[in-house]
C-alpha cells in the first residue's frame, strides 16, 4: 500500500492545464501584413484588418509605425513643425483609396515649439474599396520621424488580399486600438469667441473632466505652444485657447478635443466650433493647465489603481464564476481543521502562490499579445470552443474526483487521515491557478479600469497592477497563513467531511453543462457532441483507473488506455473547432426586448435623439448573465425603458468581436459587461455599474435629461 | 515623481511665465524687434544697422534634412544672392544650443558658408537663443522679411510644400521669394503670413 501517492487532484489538474494551454496555441487569425521598412528609428509595415476583400465592399488597410523610444512621426496638423506621415497609393484600376483616418495625438513640446506626435506605435487606417482583380495593394509612404533631429524616410509596401469573405486578421486589433483614440462627433455644442476662448457645452456630471485639450485641425489658427487654461462652468467648460497667426474671429474652428477624466483616461471628440458662444452658465472655480506628462506615470495614480486591483480581486471571491473552485477550496479549509499550525500555513502560501502565478502568467500573455500588436480583452480565453470544452473537461474531472470515482492509494488507512494528506501542496497550488482561469469570465467592480490601466501603462506597471489583483483574489486564504489559529475554530475532520466532499462535486458538474452550452453557442451542436464523448472517454479512464489501482491487471490497463486514445482523438478534433462565423441566433437574438447592437444602429438611433441603452454581454460571462436576470430583466425595468421610449441594444461577445472590443474600448474597458445608456437628445453618455440591480438601472435612467 | 502640490505649483508657474514668452512673437506691419548680436567673424550686428534696407531674416540648421533640401539644391543660395543683387541684407540665425543638432561656433560657421558657397550678409549666432525666441522662431527654416521701415513684412515658410524632396521646390510658391520682392517693390505682401515648415528650432533648455 502507498501511503504517499501523488494526489490526484494536483496531478490531473496539471495535466488539464497542459492540454488546455496547447488548446489555446492553436487557434490564430491569419496574418496580414507587408514586408516591413526598418531603419534604427521606426518600423513600418502596410497592414490589413481583414483577412479577405469582397468586390466594392470597404476594407481597411493601415500604415502601422512601430517606433524607437524618444522617436516621433506626426500627425495631420503636426503642431509648429514637422510633416504628417503621407502615402502614395498605387491601386489597381477601379480601386479607390479614402483618407488616413486619424488617431489623437499627444503633445510633444520642444522649449517653445509645439509639435502634435505619436510615440510608440499607432496604426494609420485608411479605407480601400477594392475590384475584384485588385487583391494586390502596393503603396509608396514617407514619413518623418524625429527625436531632437529628424530623419525624412520612405518606403514601398505590398500586401496580397485574397477574395472571399472578410473576418479579421491577426492584425485587426492594431485598428481597434487606433479606433480607441479616433475622436468620435462631439455630442456637445462647442462655440470660439473672438478671443480664442472654446466653450464647451459638456456637463461635468456626465463626463468626469480633469482636463482637456484642444488639437486644431490647421496650422495657424491657434498658438500650438500657448497653455490652453482649462475652466470649469456650471453646464460645461472654457478652454482660453491663444488666437495664432491666421485665426478669424468669423470662421468655423475645427479639431480635435481631447479631455482627460479623474483616472487619467483620455476621450477624443471631433469639434467644430462655431463663432460665439455657447450657453455653460457661470464659470466655477479657478483655471489649471493640464501638464503634458502622461497620467501613468503619476505615482499617486498607480497606488490608486494598485489599491483598486486589489478591492477588485477580494471582490472576484464573491462573484459567481469562482463558486466551483470555492467549493474545492471549501475542502482544504475544512480539512484544515484538524491539521498542524505549519501545514495550515504552506497550504495557504501555496493556494496563494498558485493564483499569484496564474495571474503573472496571465499579465505576461497580455502583454506579450500587447507586443505582438495584438489586442485581447478579458476573459478572452472563453472566446475559444476549444478551451471552453477543455474547462468543461477539467470540471468534469475534479467532479470525478470528488465524487470518489477517481482515486489512488489506501482505502485502509484512517479516514480523516486520508483525506487530510490529499491535496497537499501542489493541489493548493493548482486550485489556486485553477481559481484565477475561472475567474476570468466574471469582473468585479474596479476591475474592469484596472485592467485597462494595467494595459495601459509600461510592462512593470502592468505586472504590479496584475499582482495586486491576485494578491485580492487570494487574500482570504492568505490570511490563514498569516493567522492559522483561524483554522483551529473549524470542526474536526470526520465522515461529514466525506459526505461534504461528495456533495461539492455538484458544482463541477453544473459548471460542466454550463460550460457545454457556452460551446454550443459558439461552435454549435457538433461541439456539443465532441464535449460529451471527450466526458465519456474520461470517466471511462477514470473508472478503469479506478480498478486497476485496487486491482492491478492488463485488462483495465488497456481499458484505460484505449480511453485516453479516445480523448486525445476527440481533443484534436475539438482544437480544429472554429467559431461559427455565420449569424446564428445567440443569446442576444432571444431576448425579445433586446436588438442586436452594431455601430450602424446606434448612430442612426443617437443622430435620431432617442434614448438608448446598450448591454455588452457574453454566454460565459456570468456576471452579464445574472444582472440580466436580476435587474435589466425585471419587469419595472422593462416598463422603464418602454415608457421613457428607450431602444435596448444588446452586444454579445461570446465570440470575438473586433466591433464590440472597439466599443469596449472606447469606454475603457478590457471586458464584458459593458451597460451604456445614451439620454435622449445629445447628452453624453452614462456608463454604469458592472453589478446591476433594478434600483441603480431605475436611477440612471431617470437622470434629468437635458 | 513630483509630488502633487509642486506639479500644481509648477503649473501655475508655467500658466503665469508662458503667455508672456508667447506674446513677444511679432506682428506684422509693426517694427521689428531690434536685437544685437555677433556674428561667425565675432563682430556685433544689431538690426538697426541695418535700418533704410530690408532685412532677410533666414533660421538655418546644417543637419536638418528641410535645410539640406535648400542648400543641396542650390537654391537657397541663389535666394541669397538674389536678394544682395536686390539691396536686401540676409541674416542666416543659428539658435541651436550647444550639443544640439546644427550648433556651430564661429570657425564652424564660416566652413559651413563656404562649403555650401553660400551668400548671406553675416551669421548670426544666437545659442542662447534670445533672437529666436524674441522672433518666435520655430523652424528650420522659418524665414522673416523685414521691409526698409524697419516693419515686419512677412514670417513663415520659405516656399508652399511642406517637404524634403527638391524635386517640390519648382512646383511650390516661392512664399520667401514673393515676399522680399513685394517689399523692394514698395508693394504689400500677398501672403504675410504662412506656415513655416521644418524641422524644429533646437533651442536651449
Amino acid at each position: 500500500m502507498n501511503k504517499h501517492a501523488q494526489p490526484p487532484l494536483g496531478l490531473l489538474l496539471a495535466v488539464l492545464f497542459t492540454l488546455l494551454c496547447a488548446l489555446l496555441g492553436t487557434t490564430r487569425a491569419q496574418a496580414l501584413e507587408s514586408a516591413p521598412v526598418t531603419s534604427p528609428h521606426a518600423t513600418v509595415s502596410l497592414v490589413s484588418e481583414s483577412d479577405r476583400f469582397e468586390a466594392d465592399k470597404p476594407i481597411r488597410l493601415g500604415l502601422r509605425f512601430v517606433l524607437a523610444k524618444g522617436w516621433h512621426v506626426y500627425w495631420r496638423n503636426p503642431g509648429d513643425a514637422g510633416q504628417p506621415p503621407q502615402i502614395d497609393w498605387k491601386l489597381a484600376a477601379g480601386a479607390q483609396a479614402g483618407e488616413i483616418e486619424w488617431p489623437a495625438p499627444v503633445r510633444y513640446r520642444q522649449g517653445p515649439v509645439m509639435n502634435y506626435v505619436f510615440e510608440r506605435e499607432v496604426t494609420l487606417p485608411v479605407a480601400l474599396t477594392l475590384p475584384t482583380d485588385g487583391g494586390i495593394v502596393e503603396a509608396d509612404a514617407d514619413w518623418l520621424v524625429c527625436a531632437d533631429v529628424c530623419i525624412p524616410e520612405k518606403g514601398h509596401f505590398r500586401l496580397t488580399l485574397q477574395p472571399g469573405t472578410p473576418a479579421a486578421s491577426a492584425q485587426a486589433p492594431l485598428f481597434v486600438a487606433a479606433d480607441a483614440r479616433h475622436p468620435v462627433p462631439a455630442p456637445f455644442a462647442t462655440g470660439i469667441a473672438a478671443d480664442g476662448a472654446l466653450s464647451v457645452a459638456a456637463k461635468a456630471g456626465d463626463v468626469p473632466l480633469r482636463a482637456a485639450w484642444f488639437f486644431p485641425e490647421k496650422w495657424g489658427a491657434v498658438e500650438h505652444a500657448a497653455p490652453q487654461p482649462f475652466q470649469r462652468a456650471e453646464a460645461g467648460f472654457i478652454l482660453r485657447l491663444k488666437p495664432g497667426q491666421v485665426f478669424d474671429p468669423k470662421a468655423h474652428l475645427k479639431g480635435v478635443l481631447l479631455t482627460k477624466d479623474e483616472d487619467g483616461l483620455e476621450r477624443a471628440y471631433q469639434v467644430d466650433a462655431a463663432p460665439g458662444a455657447v450657453d455653460i452658465g457661470r464659470p466655477i472655480g479657478v483655471a489649471t493647465v493640464d501638464s503634458e506628462s502622461p497620467a501613468q506615470d503619476d505615482g499617486t495614480s498607480l497606488l490608486r489603481w494598485i489599491a483598486l486591483a486589489f478591492l477588485g480581486g477580494l471582490i472576484l471571491n464573491a462573484m459567481p464564476c469562482v463558486f466551483p473552485v470555492l467549493a474545492i477550496k471549501a475542502l482544504q479549509v475544512a480539512r484544515a481543521g484538524g491539521a498542524a499550525r505549519r501545514e495550515v500555513r504552506q497550504d495557504a502560501l501555496a493556494y496563494t502562490a498558485g493564483v499569484l502565478g496564474a495571474f503573472l502568467v496571465l499579465a505576461l500573455v497580455f502583454l506579450g499579445l500587447r507586443g505582438a500588436g495584438i489586442a485581447a480583452g478579458w476573459g478572452f480565453q472563453f472566446q475559444s470552443p476549444a478551451f471552453v470544452i477543455g474547462m468543461a473537461w477539467l470540471m468534469f474531472a475534479i467532479g470525478l474526483s470528488l465524487s470518489g470515482v477517481l482515486e489512488f492509494g489506501s482505502r485502509t488507512a484512517g479516514l480523516g487521515q486520508s483525506l487530510a494528506a490529499r491535496g497537499g501542496l501542489a493541489g493548493s497550488f493548482f486550485t489556486g491557478l485553477l481559481a484565477v482561469i475561472v475567474a476570468t469570465p466574471c469582473t468585479a467592480p474596479f476591475m474592469g479600469a484596472a485592467i485597462a490601466a494595467a494595459l495601459s501603462g509600461s510592462a512593470a506597471q502592468a505586472l504590479t497592477i496584475f499582482l495586486a489583483m491576485g494578491l485580492g483574489l487570494a487574500a482570504p486564504y492568505a490570511s490563514l497563513a498569516l493567522f492559522p489559529g483561524i483554522a483551529r475554530r473549524l470542526p474536526r475532520p470526520g465522515r461529514w467531511m466525506l459526505v461534504f466532499r461528495q456533495a461539492m462535486a455538484f458544482p463541477m458538474y453544473g459548471a460542466a453543462i454550463w460550460l457545454l452550452w457556452v460551446a454550443s453557442t459558439q461552435a454549435g451542436d457538433s461541439a456539443v457532441l465532441l464535449a460529451a464523448l471527450g466526458m465519456l472517454a474520461l470517466a471511462l479512464a477514470a473508472w478503469a483507473w479506478h480498478w486497476h489501482a485496487r486491482h492491478p491487471g492488463a485488462a483495465w490497463k488497456g481499458v484505460a488506455g484505449m480511453a485516453v486514445i479516445g480523448l486525445v482523438l476527440v481533443s484534436l478534433r475539438v482544437a480544429g473547432l472554429q467559431p461559427e462565423t455565420a449569424a446564428r441566433p445567440l443569446q442576444a437574438q432571444q431576448d425579445t426586448a433586446a436588438e442586436p447592437w452594431s455601430d450602424a444602429r446606434l448612430d442612426a438611433l443617437r443622430a435620431e435623439g432617442k434614448p438608448v441603452f446598450v448591454n455588452m454581454t457574453a454566454a460565459w460571462c456570468v456576471t452579464c448573465l445574472v444582472n440580466e436576470k436580476v435587474a435589466l430583466g425585471a419587469p419595472a425595468v422593462a416598463e422603464a425603458f418602454s415608457r421613457a421610449g428607450v431602444t435596448y441594444l444588446k452586444g454579445d461577445w461570446t465570440r470575438a468581436d473586433p466591433a464590440i472590443t472597439r466599443f469596449l474600448r472606447n469606454y475603457r474597458r478590457e471586458g464584458v459587461p459593458l451597460y451604456v445608456f445614451f439620454p435622449a437628445g445629445n447628452a453624453a453618455p452614462v456608463v454604469l455599474p458592472q453589478i446591476l440591480t433594478e434600483k441603480v438601472v431605475l436611477d440612471h435612467l431617470s437622470l434629468p435629461s437635458p | 515623481m513630483i509630488n502633487p502640490l509642486l506639479r500644481r505649483t509648477l503649473l501655475c508657474a508655467s500658466l503665469a511665465f508662458l503667455p508672456t514668452l508667447a506674446a513677444a512673437a511679432p506682428a506684422i506691419g509693426q517694427a521689428a524687434p531690434d536685437f544685437s548680436a555677433v556674428d561667425s567673424k565675432g563682430k556685433p550686428v544689431k538690426l538697426s544697422d541695418f535700418a533704410g534696407k530690408p532685412v532677410v531674416l533666414e533660421w538655418t540648421n546644417e543637419g536638418c534634412p528641410y535645410v539640406r533640401k535648400w542648400y543641396g539644391s542650390g537654391e537657397m543660395q541663389k535666394l541669397q544672392r538674389d536678394a544682395a543683387g536686390m539691396g536686401a541684407v540676409w541674416l542666416t540665425v543659428v539658435s541651436s544650443a550647444p550639443g544640439e543638432q546644427g550648433y556651430v561656433d564661429g570657425a564652424g560657421a564660416d566652413a559651413m558658408v563656404s562649403k555650401a558657397k553660400a551668400a548671406p550678409a553675416h551669421v548670426l549666432l544666437d545659442p542662447e537663443g534670445r533672437i529666436g525666441r524674441s522672433y518666435g522662431a520655430q523652424t528650420t527654416p522659418h524665414m522673416y522679411v523685414i521691409a526698409a521701415d524697419g516693419k515686419l513684412a512677412y514670417m513663415g515658410g520659405i516656399d508652399s510644400i511642406a517637404s524634403t524632396r527638391i524635386e517640390d521646390i519648382p512646383k511650390a510658391e516661392p512664399y520667401a521669394r514673393e515676399a522680399l520682392q513685394a517689399v523692394v517693390a514698395g508693394q504689400a505682401v500677398s501672403k504675410p503670413v504662412t506656415r513655416a515648415y521644418g524641422c524644429s528650432v533646437k533651442y536651449k533648455g
